[in-house]
């Protein structure tokens, strides 16, 4: 009567489980830290879930598959394979939550030509997406037009441009569409800021009177404070 | 004996030494970061940023296609692919074209699992349409696409569009590579890290569903890692206007869109609501942003490099660029 073999422990199986784990406490962390926003928009947020899910049962799945019926070795080279595929996760979880700042801002200008957002109706509150509809829009720059001298109250990080004046900066915040790889920035600029006051890529909240001026919106600032990083740094659209 | 045992307890330091030094990377790196993200560099962090998202939105993608290319491996006999394979090239190419309304899976998705069919016995045709086609003519993107442009003119030819120019590349480039064998398509010697391809019959079909999954994962992740980095590379120092400067030069435009659609590396899912922000430009160019962009991206190219033998990314590139730019500005003409 033949005896079935042996079953071992697979040190290589393990490796690959490891993998599995980081990955699946990566999406864990995003879900649970609320950090989603940082990387997707809300139409793309179901991902993690998503992924945090199904990650953990192909890890459950291969954990209950760690016995092997022969003896495994786990070379060297799968040990730093296996490794280089967790580098993100180990990127990831060391960054600090922060959004995309100025340097982005200079490349990802709404001026590359994209516009997102549609015209604001009558008596709807003027928000930063429909300052980037305008950008584009012959339609949403006449509404814009029309609601010149209104208050305004905008929240965004500071960005400067060579040259400027001490009491002006760019209020800039980004919208994103999929992820943070499709995201433009939308620009105001605020004049009578307090000079010297606030840092670059510092959140500022801005309220006064807003001016469209051709392409571009100027608010008359009447009030600039700091404010901390919004748990949705981007905007969706 | 204390020989023996020397050289036992010297390979059980060597078995645990790489993966302590491969953690002491990890957190190497992991410093590194937290210390330049801190010291203020913009580059960096917008790198840092756009290579974490593009992996977070691509990454479960992947999974899924590697769970769905093993339940092909473990649970579809090899006789259904071999019957297929008997079916005339002309009827199978648009047959796996239209697969994707069976199996909805993205562009991440649909790499491992056109691997498995050719490996199960698919013909290098069928199983390549299948891989170009799927992320594009599914149902759950044409109805994103449908949303995005929901209100304007265009909706429905940039739907139609979309699938019938997305199923007419596909089959273009299955006609292409048709002629090669599944050797000759296949990357050569590529076993996927983890290596549990060793698993036998031997082994419960739970064992050997879970052994592949990984195989899969841990082989398609690398490329995916490798492409990401190479699209964030393209987002942080590529600036952007430069694709805006030509949004009114015909041809020109067309071009501009596929190649930002080529660096953006988005997901099938959610490029709609991307391309109908571009406003300026026109139909064609919106139509082959959509077209080419699940087909050819900086993150696909690495997944097709690390899965496909040499030329193929050359071909892939080649026909998707030509028949679809061709296709969109003939789709404009008629329709736009």
């Amino acid at each position: 009567m033949s005896q079935a073999p042996a079953r071992s422990w697979s040190p290589l199986r393990a490796a690959s489980a490891a993998a599995l784990a980081a990955w699946a406490a990566l999406f864990w962390f995003l879900l649970l830290s609320g950090r989603t926003s940082l990387y997707l928009a809300s139409r793309t947020a179901w991902v993690v879930p998503v992924g945090a899910i199904v990650l953990t049962v192909a890890l459950l799945g291969r954990l209950a598959t760690l016995k092997a019926p022969r003896t495994e070795r786990l070379p060297g080279r799968t040990v730093w394979a296996l490794g280089f595929i967790v580098l993100p996760v180990a990127i990831v979880l060391a960054l600090p939550p922060t959004s995309l700042g100025s340097f982005a801002a200079s490349r990802r200008s709404l001026s590359a030509g994209f516009a997102t957002a549609s015209a604001i109706d009558p008596g709807d509150r003027v928000t930063l997406a429909a300052v980037a509809a305008g950008v584009w829009s012959e339609e949403a720059r006449r509404a814009l037009v029309d609601r010149a001298g209104s208050r305004v109250t905008f929240d965004g990080i500071v960005t400067r441009r060579e040259g400027s004046p001490a009491d002006e900066f760019f209020l800039t915040r980004f919208i994103v569409s999929c992820c943070v790889a499709d995201a433009l920035s939308v620009q105001v600029r605020v004049v009578g800021a307090p000079p010297g006051k606030f840092a670059e890529d510092q959140w500022v909240r801005v309220s006064g009177a807003f001016y469209p001026v051709g392409r571009e919106v100027v608010v008359d600032a009447d009030q600039v404070r700091a404010i901390p990083q919004p748990k949705d740094p981007y905007l969706n659209v | 004996m204390a020989v023996a045992e020397a050289l036992e307890i010297r390979q059980r330091t060597r078995a645990w030494l790489g993966p302590v030094l491969v953690v002491g990377a990890l957190a190497g790196v992991g410093l590194l970061v937290r210390t330049i993200s801190g010291a203020g560099l913009g580059a960096v962090r917008t790198f840092l940023l756009v290579f974490g998202s593009l992996l977070v939105e691509a990454l479960p993608f992947i999974l899924l296609g590697a769970a769905v290319s093993a339940m092909i491996e473990v649970f579809v006999p090899a006789s259904v692919f071999v019957r297929l394979a008997r079916l005339p090239r002309g009827l199978q190419m648009p047959v796996a074209g239209l697969g994707g309304f069976a199996f909805p899976v993205c562009e991440c998705g649909s790499v491992p699992v056109a691997r498995r069919l050719l490996l199960k016995g698919l013909t290098p045709a069928a199983a390549v349409t299948f891989m170009l086609a799927a992320p594009i003519l599914n149902p759950v993107v044409l109805v994103a696409t449908a949303i995005a442009y929901r209100g304007r003119d265009v909706l429905w030819p940039m739907v139609i569009g979309r699938a019938v120019l997305g199923l007419v590349v596909a089959m273009a480039v299955g006609w292409v590579v048709g002629s090669r064998t599944r050797g000759e398509l296949l990357r050569a010697g590529r076993h996927p890290e983890g290596h549990d391809h060793h698993a036998g019959p031997s082994e419960g079909r739970w064992s050997r569903y879970f052994g592949q999954l990984a195989d899969d994962f841990t082989m398609l992740a690398r490329y995916l890692v490798i492409g990401a980095a190479v699209a964030g590379a393209l987002q942080t120092f590529l600036p952007q206007q430069i694709i805006g400067s030509v949004a009114a030069t015909p041809v020109l435009d067309v071009v501009a869109l596929m190649l930002l659609a080529a660096a953006l590396s988005l997901c099938s899912e959610s490029d709609a609501f991307v391309a109908a922000s571009f406003v300026q430009f026109g139909m064609a160019a919106q139509l082959s942003f959509l077209v080419a962009g699940p087909m050819v991206d900086a993150k696909l190219i690495a997944l097709y490099a690390g899965t496909f033998g040499r030329g193929f990314v050359r071909t892939v590139v080649l026909v998707v660029f030509a028949v679809t730019l061709a296709g969109s500005l003939w789709i404009q003409v008629a329709f736009g």
